[in-house]
């Protein structure tokens, strides 16, 4: 492996991304019927596998931050609305999951810490 | 199809969840419009169809098009009524109930069925997160 990548800043960036994107969810759904709205999304795996990519020498994730953006990819109804509620709960089940699955890695790690530490 | 994606089975369930919804809003309008004589042009309204086509590269399902149903309008004898023609017989929509209800039942249980593989494929991750406690 060419970098050095800090677990705990990884799996912390991550967590700040699921937050921003339960927000924008939580937007979506709030303005399932508002005319002209495009949902809202977050940006973040593609920044993260840039910042793994470039050729500096240690991944630094604290300057990943996500980014709220509208992806205008899905299709836009009569009036100009483009949310769709069964989308926004699938969206909402895998922020859950990817969640749970920072937050378990995050406790995994810190156990691990202690352990090298040896606290009681 | 892709088989490498852990959230392929949540996107391929809500696309089905979509597709029955908009099933649904085509079953709704022929319903509404069942006794709708005059929808432009002199025709009576004309039954849509919802045209579903999977999606290849993700094993979903989507929306191709709303056709309109072109089998002929019934025409039913009323003389009295001032949309008659000059024999008496007045076009009705080609919309029949009973089948519109078999639709929206058939509309109802895949909806149901999709939520139900979304709800039962979000426990099994949840087991696997499981592991970390």
């Amino acid at each position: 492996m060419s970098k050095t990548i800090d677990t705990i800043e990884l799996l912390s960036a991550g967590l700040r991304a699921e937050s921003l994107r339960q927000k924008a969810i939580a937007n979506n759904v709030a303005n399932l019927e508002t005319p002209g709205y495009r949902r809202i999304d977050v940006k973040f795996e593609e920044l993260l596998a840039k910042a793994l990519d470039s050729s500096s020498k240690s991944g630094d994730m604290t300057e990943i931050e996500p980014q709220i953006y509208q992806p205008k990819q899905t299709a836009v109804k009569s009036n100009g609305n483009d949310v769709s509620f069964e989308v926004e709960v699938g969206e909402m089940v895998k922020n859950t999951i990817r969640h749970k699955a920072y937050i378990r890695l995050l406790g995994k790690k810190f156990k691990q810490i202690e352990l090298a530490l040896d606290i009681k | 199809m892709k088989v490498d994606n852990v959230f392929g089975p949540i996107d391929i369930a809500v696309s089905g969840l979509r597709v029955q919804g908009k099933k649904m809003e085509v079953i709704s309008s022929n319903v509404a419009n069942a006794q709708t004589t005059d929808a432009g042009k002199g025709e009576p309204y004309r039954r849509l169809e919802a045209v579903l086509k999977t999606d290849e590269e993700t094993g979903g399902v989507s929306l191709q098009k709303i056709v309109k149903d072109m089998s002929d309008f019934p025409a039913i004898f009323d003389p009295g009524n001032p949309e008659a023609d000059e024999d008496g017989y007045v076009a009705m929509p080609n919309v029949s109930l009973p089948i519109e209800m078999m639709n929206l039942t058939i509309a109802t249980r895949t909806y149901q069925a999709n939520a139900a593989v979304l709800k039962r494929y979000q426990q099994m991750v949840e087991t696997t997160l499981e592991l970390l406690r």
